[in-house]
């Protein structure tokens, strides 16, 4: 099963390197569970519409080393309940990474993406020719591959689909 | 060309003999390690059961659990958890480790740090027990994978080798060391690789200063660090290994994705600044900032002679009327020893709070600040809203820092406190 192209605007970019996710809804919203409570909050401080501007597929841009810091997991619960189908960033934090990997959260790295969109440009990501292309500017730039297992991963939706997938292969090989 | 120690553990427990960063593997955990918190083991347990038909994990002597947060609970909740937590252990035979300290500490203390043995758990400063040549790595959720499959997926990562070298003056310890490192190679300095360390800074370091600076790797961007057995860190662990396998040493001829190389001689005591864990400067830049709170503790800091240090520029003095000193041991075996050494007696005589070993402290469960507060912490992370109020501020010192900080009220070099 290929991984589908997402195909989306930019919904934000955030400028910040080493941008610690936790601030997206606020250190002191952080222990909140319910995903619309946390999508009301996502960049409230920054853009009180957001919430309201975002809709299905778009998708997020962020600078170098991307959730670094203590990463906490209902930012982008928040984000997907919004529709946020997934993060490009100039580079990913690992703890970060993994974590979202496992929520069968689309990701890629994509070196000089932050100079190659502006806010609501329409961009694709195409998960077969490791590439993202601005449709609105017409620049195409290159994404690192996926490792085979985040790949997998994401391909099962998360961690949960893709242990069953492991299950299903370990007893047919 | 040789290989990394990071290369060869992975090696030994992947399918594969023959090991290069890059490779994908099936690596099998010597150890899986947790402690329990609401989201993680409570959903793991669950999930196994729920998800994959699993009522058991297979080898339960490969499993430690630790309930270090959230202790002694505060509310009917957490006992619940932790109750969740022990039945689950009984059920599956699996060791419940309680009231014994932050278990970071405690899975050394226990002998879960072997050389050349792998470790996977949720939260990254596990790390620390790469002290003892142990890769041990932060995983979060992937950590389900451990508890419903003997092997996990791993993409064997690359490694940055650091040596440091030079003596370290008096006053400056272990943790500005590791500060250092990130104000020298940057938050993202070794993103995504190992942190290996070496040079004669680290041969003349003390277990418990090594343990300060691998437990904080992840503010490089590393995914762990670990430092290459000597004899210091084969000693301690004769006694105490739970499993038989010969150390592991990186080849003189390894390959490492970069080197650096960092003089601490003339380290000063630093300072991270909030809100930033990545904003290290020296402390003389922030010296006079008022701050009501001193927290002297962690997974990070908070060991003997962390305790020691603190105790010694205490000595003669008591702490500034109103200012609040929180003390917590990183673990009892440690304030057992304090105490035995007289250190905690010392403490208390300057007017330090002292309480038994948790994590709560460290993340704004206890000893919470108020807005409009500030602190001097040795605990791991400075971000808005750790300790308390997001109104509030939290600078990261050393134990001497926090200490000279309490008996003065404000942010002051603790080194003519050393000197009488």
């Amino acid at each position: 099963m290929a991984l589908e192209n997402l195909r989306g605007r930019v919904a934000w970019i955030f400028e910040d390197e080493d941008f610690d996710v936790d601030q997206i809804v606020g250190v002191k919203n952080i222990k909140i569970k319910d995903p619309a409570e946390l999508g009301k909050l996502a960049l409230r401080a920054e853009d009180p519409e957001f919430a309201a501007k975002v809709k299905p597929g778009d998708l997020l841009v962020g600078n170098q080393n991307f959730g670094y810091g203590h990463p906490h997991y209902p930012p982008m619960i928040g984000m997907r309940h919004l529709g946020i189908a997934g993060v490009l960033a100039e580079s990913f934090s690992p703890g970060y990474w993994r974590g979202e990997i496992a929520m069968g959260f689309p990701q890629a790295a994509c070196p000089g993406i932050t100079k190659a969109v502006s806010r609501w440009d329409e961009i694709e990501i195409d998960w077969a020719a490791n590439e993202v292309q601005n449709h609105t500017t017409n620049i195409i730039l290159p994404i690192e591959p996926l490792s085979d297992g985040d790949r997998l991963m994401l391909e099962a939706g998360g961690l949960v689909g893709y242990l069953h997938a492991r299950d299903k292969q370990e007893t047919t090989t | 060309m040789g290989y990394t120690i990071a290369e060869k553990i992975l090696a030994r427990v992947s399918e594969k003999g023959d090991v290069r960063a890059g490779t994908e593997i099936l690596a099998k955990p010597d150890f899986v390690i947790a402690y329990d918190f609401p989201g993680y083991t409570d959903v793991i347990f669950k999930q196994m059961e729920e998800d994959f038909g699993i009522d058991k994990v297979a080898e339960p002597e490969r499993y430690a659990l630790f309930i270090d947060h959230m202790v002694p609970a505060t509310t009917t909740q957490e006992e619940e958890l932790h109750q969740l937590t022990r039945d689950w252990g009984a059920k599956n035979k699996v060791p419940v480790y309680e009231r014994k300290g932050i278990g970071h500490q405690v899975a050394a203390e226990l002998g879960y740090a072997t050389p050349g043995a792998f470790v996977v758990h949720f939260d990254g400063h596990i790390s620390q027990l790469g002290t003892f040549g142990t890769l041990a790595i932060g995983v979060r959720r992937h950590l389900l994978e451990a508890f419903v499959k003997e092997r996990i997926k791993f993409k064997v990562p690359e490694t940055t080798r650091i040596d440091l070298t030079g003596t370290l003056q008096p006053g400056v310890t272990a943790r500005d060391v590791f500060h250092h490192i990130v104000r020298v190679i940057g938050p993202r300095g070794c993103r995504g690789h190992v942190l290996e360390l070496g040079g004669n800074t680290i041969d003349n370091m003390s277990l418990e200063g090594r343990q300060s600076i691998t437990c904080l790797a992840m503010f490089t961007g590393a995914i762990t660090a670990i430092i290459n057995p000597d004899e210091r860190a084969l000693s301690y662990i004769k006694e105490r290994a739970r499993i038989d396998i010969e150390p592991l040493f990186s080849d003189s001829d390894a390959t490492y994705a970069s080197r650096h190389e960092i003089d601490v001689s003339a380290l000063e005591p630093i300072v991270v600044v909030p809100p930033s864990p990545a904003d290290t400067r020296n402390l003389s830049e922030v010296v006079g900032t008022e701050v009501q709170v001193g927290y002297l503790g962690s997974c990070a800091s908070g060991r003997v002679e962390d305790l020691e240090l603190a105790a010694d520029v205490l000595e003669g003095h008591k702490i500034k009327n109103g200012f609040q000193l929180n003390v917590i041991p990183t673990s009892q075996e440690i304030m057992e020893i304090a105490a035995k050494k007289g250190i905690i007696t010392r403490l208390i005589n300057a007017g330090a709070f002292i309480s038994s070993s948790s994590c709560d402290y460290c993340f704004g469960r206890m000893g919470v600040m108020r807005a409009g507060q500030r602190a001097v912490s040795t605990g791991t992370l400075n971000v808005r809203g750790r300790m308390g109020s997001p109104d509030s501020e939290i600078y990261i010192v050393n134990a001497a820092a926090v200490a000279a900080a309490a008996i003065e009220g404000r942010i002051t070099d603790p080194r003519p406190y050393l000197k009488g």
